[in-house]
């Protein structure tokens, strides 16, 4: 829950500081969103099939 | 063309452009409000206040250096220092009150209240340039 309220208000930050018309600004903006839980569920796989302790 | 594109005359930013900077890093939302962009002041400004109050409630802590920091470790502060510092008055009135700089470690979402405070004062830094282009006319 953290990580997709982190992500969607770093998206809103960077969808709206974004150039180009408001089409591709949300656009931009759902792109970094759906990023940022992407790489996050990978990372955490990852991390979890890994003998760290 | 490359080289054309680096040599191109950028106009030079009006004062108005920095006080506008200087607003948006002072209060998040400010530089935008002042220039009546309101919705870009409501989305940007509230997602830092949004961001730092957040980061501040599930038990982050703010950077800064203190007595017990010498050499090395008080170098290592001062990267964090800066991304929370960009949060402006907010950190300043942290500061002041000395609110926010216990680390809780304890708490689970600690690492994630870290983060939500490190990433306010640099997704601020953000807005206060989108402020400061809008002021200067190099954005619409």
């Amino acid at each position: 829950m953290w990580m997709a309220l982190f992500a969607s208000l770093t998206a809103f930050v960077f969808g709206v500081v974004a150039k180009g018309s408001d089409r591709q600004r949300v656009i931009y903006g759902l792109k970094v969103f759906a990023e940022f839980l992407v790489i996050a569920f990978v990372l955490g796989w990852i991390l979890y099939f890994l003998p760290l302790r | 063309m490359v080289a054309k594109e680096i040599n191109r005359p950028v106009a030079k930013a009006p004062g108005s452009a920095w006080l506008m900077g200087v607003a948006a890093w002072a209060i998040p939302g400010l530089g935008h409000l002042l220039q009546g962009k309101w919705a870009r002041a409501l989305i940007l400004g509230g997602s830092v206040w949004a961001m730092f109050l957040i980061g501040l409630a599930i038990g982050g802590h703010l950077f800064r250096v203190g007595p017990n920091d010498q050499g090395v470790t008080a170098m290592l502060q001062l990267l964090p220092i800066s991304a929370n510092f960009g949060a402006g008055l907010l950190y300043i009135g942290c500061w002041l009150t000395n609110t926010g700089f216990v680390e809780q470690a304890q708490r689970v979402t600690y690492e994630y209240g870290n983060t939500f405070l490190l990433c306010a004062g640099l997704l601020n830094y953000l807005a206060m340039l989108d402020a400061f282009d809008i002021a200067a006319g190099r954005k619409p």
